[in-house]
């Protein structure tokens, strides 16, 4: 059983060697939106990464949380820069935009619990001999963040019944966590968003 | 219901033991390359490295074998940063690609030299194959199995090492047929067998 026991144990093939091979870019697009006919698009200057909800004197106050301006500077500009390249220009919000361009993030942890029992001669113990399985348990944790960028005509929200826009594109990058900030991954990951997102080439 | 029980074990033991002149056997384990075929090769392209087989034969005749085979054969392909495309929706990111197979079959065979040192036999495996297949993208996994009826005709020979030893050199087509609608396609593969057979 030596050789079963080894291919199980040593040859099983390998999977994900470092923590960006499991980043992935998620798109898709209302296939009867014209993009083409648009051309100016706003966006806020901050990322909402977080919400916080306080008991204030008189009710509840709702405040957004951004992530610090040194990784949403980067992030921001490589969205403008892409959106530019396809030949959108960028306007006030207070402009009429085309478009609304939303960023945000979001982080999840996933928490993966698991036990396995090995084989101990026991001794004696409790009045018998023999052999016991004592449990192990371990917890392991993985959190992944997820940029989700959207995109929206604010002029459909008036034909809209519940008075809001649809999405005309949805960005979802996805990531796990390595605790380093990498921004980098992320740049490249909205670059890949627009790379696979030909449809809102408007030049 | 004990009269039942006792019938169906005499008739089980006249499967296996009514051929007390022949009370041989020949089992052979070994090593099984894999290379894939069809719908498996279009999910994986690369040649399988990793895989055993087990065949039990009970000799009919000094010709005549017939046992059973289990064997496994695992796929697996990393595939380079790419897009998939469906509808309106686009997915980037690496895939990794699995693909287990397990057939096992019932493996009659006909051995054209018996007591000769070179021993060539064919065979015609009939039995079914479980196939299962992973795509791993993110932390997420895409899985699909399917219970193939499977077909699997056999060439090879056993060079005697000693009365009871044998090299044993195999080809086989492992072909399962499309079942259920989880894969849409045939699950096959050829695999070269290199093991050593214990005959006795």
């Amino acid at each position: 059983m030596t050789l079963p026991a080894f291919l199980l144990g040593s040859c099983y093939p390998a999977g994900p060697e470092y923590v960006d091979d499991l980043d992935v870019v998620y798109t898709t697009y209302d296939e009867t939106y014209d993009f083409q006919g648009q051309n100016t698009y706003a966006m806020p200057d901050k990322i909402v990464v977080d919400i916080e909800i306080e008991q204030g004197a008189v009710g509840r106050d709702t405040t957004f949380v951004y992530m610090k301006d040194a990784l949403a500077a980067p992030i921001l500009a490589a969205i403008d820069a892409r959106m530019q390249a396809y030949g959108w220009s960028k306007v006030n919000i207070s402009a009429a935009p085309d478009v609304v361009i939303n960023p945000a993030a979001i982080s999840s942890t996933t928490y993966y619990y698991s036990y396995w029992y090995d084989w101990w001669y026991g001794g004696y113990y409790g009045g018998y001999w023999g052999w016991y399985y004592p449990p192990y348990y371990s917890v392991s944790s993985i959190t992944t963040g997820s940029l989700v960028l959207t995109m929206a005509d604010p002029s459909l929200a008036e034909t809209s019944p519940i008075g809001k826009s649809p999405l005309a594109w949805l960005v979802v990058a996805n990531g796990v966590a390595s605790g380093y900030g990498e921004v980098g991954r992320v740049t490249k990951a909205i670059d890949q968003a627009f790379a696979q997102s030909p449809y809102l080439k408007t030049n | 219901m004990q009269t039942t029980m006792k019938k169906i074990f005499i008739l089980l033991s006249f499967c296996f033991f009514s051929v007390g002149a022949f009370a041989q056997s020949n089992t052979t384990l070994s090593y099984s390359i894999g290379v894939p075929m069809g719908d498996l090769s279009d999910f994986v392209t690369p040649i399988s490295w990793r895989g055993i087989n087990l065949d039990y034969r009970k000799m009919v005749t000094p010709n005549v074998g017939v046992g059973f085979t289990v064997g496994w054969n695992v796929f697996y392909e990393e595939m380079g940063y790419d897009s998939y495309t469906v509808d309106n929706i686009t997915l980037s990111g690496k895939q990794w690609r699995y693909s287990n197979h397990i057939p096992m079959y019932l493996n009659p065979t006909y051995f054209f030299k018996p007591g000769e040192s070179l021993n060539p036999f064919v065979g015609l495996g009939v039995g079914t194959m479980y196939s299962l297949r992973n795509t791993d993208m993110n932390l997420y996994t895409v899985e699909q199995d399917a219970w193939n009826f499977a077909v699997v005709p056999e060439i090879g020979f056993q060079y005697s090492v000693d009365d009871a030893t044998a090299i044993s050199v195999s080809g086989k087509l492992n072909y399962g047929f499309k079942a259920g609608n989880e894969l849409d396609g045939n699950q096959s593969f050829f695999t070269l067998n290199v093991g050593f057979s214990f005959i006795n």
